[in-house]
């Protein structure tokens, strides 16, 4: 510790004026009067003092807002999302969606028709039948594409699937191996093939023709 | 234009391409149709290309008669009837409507309704009728109306009618449909009496009930 000179203690003291004393002294006097008047100056308060002084305010009367209002504000409020993909999952994800949206036609499991399509619905009473399907122009002929079901077990067996507006010639296959016409259809054609058999046929209209 | 879209765009365009050169639809034939009428079918459905016919009803016909296993000959056979009739109604076509190339769409529609047994001066005159419409519906509703047994003039002539009343396309079915519910109407219309009817109805005939935005019966269920 430096020892304090004897002219500035009693300054200090108020035994001298502190005009007496010399320059530097004098500079050495006023520092130590400024730090004096801020350590007796009123502390401010603590960071707890000012949150328990907050919390000990009475509550502010605020506005209350109805369920609807606070979800409309929630919903309007814009947010800032992060999307992290990893690209095989979202190839992934891609592929099931394309594979769900070329799905067939089935009641229950359908899609919507478009302007120029129509959805065509067939019935078949076919008593005792293991299975039933449509085969036809549409399907290019193929068997394994549009399968009747008969839930109720009562020998009705029904189904139904989108296909363009027009005309489409079809048979019904039985048991994998019966070629049937639509008995119900109404319209008919020679296939063509000689024997004299015929070929149910369909006309699609378009739903945009519809009332 | 990038190198990966140059790619993707010869990838897509080359199939196309391929059936285009060989009368759109003789690639789906090969593996479906018996390898004996295959070569039968092919030299058909180029005379078909030749011609500049449609050829997707002979693919059709090929297909389904494979479907069913048609024996070779016969297969051969109703592909070949389905390009005469393709050429039947192009040359109706050309009259009813001179002066035009006929489109592949009506020349195959005009084909179905001479297989399902319209005659050439009936549906000649329901094309004269309305030229620039697709024929298919007109064709149809008068083939329903003959398979009822409904005389085809005066069929053809109720069909004139309701399209000079202003009925168009689909609904010129439900005129057949319409004769026919009157022809079944318990109390006995002659098929005369049933055409009148609808004759006095027209233009507001119903829409039947088996037609719905659910769908359209392949096959009516049984009441």
């Amino acid at each position: 510790m430096s020892p304090i000179d004897l002219r500035l203690q009693e300054a200090l003291d108020g035994e001298r004026g502190p005009g007496e004393l010399p320059a530097d002294l004098g500079e050495a006097y006023a520092r130590l009067i400024s730090a004096a008047q801020l350590l007796a100056a009123t502390p401010p308060a603590s960071v707890a003092a000012r949150v328990m002084a907050a919390i000990r305010q009475p509550p502010v009367p605020v506005q209350t807002e109805g369920p609807m209002r606070r979800l409309v504000r929630w919903l309007a409020r814009p947010r800032a999302v992060t999307v992290r993909l990893r690209p095989a999952w979202t190839l992934a994800l891609a592929v099931g969606l394309a594979a769900i949206l070329s799905l067939p036609f089935v009641p229950g499991f359908g899609r919507t028709p478009g302007a120029a399509e129509g959805v065509a619905n067939f019935v078949g009473h076919f008593p005792g039948a293991r299975s039933v399907e449509v085969v036809g122009s549409f399907n290019n002929w193929s068997r394994g594409t549009l399968h009747l079901s008969d839930h109720d077990h009562d020998g009705v067996w029904r189904g139904g699937t989108v296909l363009p507006a027009g005309q489409h010639e079809y048979m019904f296959v039985v048991d994998g191996e019966r070629w049937v016409p639509d008995p119900l259809a109404g319209r008919y054609v020679d296939d063509g093939f000689g024997a004299g058999q015929q070929n149910s046929l369909l006309i699609v209209r378009p739903v945009a023709a519809l009332p | 234009m990038t190198w990966m879209q140059v790619l993707t765009l010869a990838l897509l365009t080359t199939p196309v391409g391929l059936v285009a050169q060989n009368g759109g639809g003789v690639t789906r034939l090969p593996g479906r149709v018996p390898a004996a009428a295959l070569p039968a079918i092919d030299s058909i459905i180029a005379a078909a290309v030749a011609e500049s016919l449609p050829t997707e009803p002979l693919v059709q016909k090929a297909l389904e008669g494979s479907a069913k296993n048609i024996p070779a000959d016969r297969l051969v056979n109703g592909v070949r009837r389905g390009l005469l009739q393709l050429r039947q109604a192009r040359a109706i076509l050309t009259r009813a409507v001179p002066g035009q190339v006929p489109p592949e769409g009506h020349i195959a529609a005009v084909a179905a309704a001479l297989a399902r047994g319209l005659s050439g001066p009936i549906v000649e005159r329901l094309l004269t009728m309305a030229p620039t419409e697709p024929p298919g519906p007109v064709l149809h509703a008068a083939a329903d109306l003959i398979a009822h047994h409904f005389d085809p003039d005066s069929a053809a002539d109720l069909l004139v009618e309701a399209h000079n009343k202003g009925l168009r396309g689909v609904r010129l079915l439900d005129v057949a449909v319409a004769a026919d519910h009157e022809l079944q109407r318990p109390g006995g219309r002659t098929p005369s009496e049933a055409l009148a009817h609808v004759r006095a109805m027209l233009p507001n005939v119903p829409v039947p009930a088996s037609v719905t935005r659910r769908g359209t019966r392949g096959s009516y269920e049984r009441p």
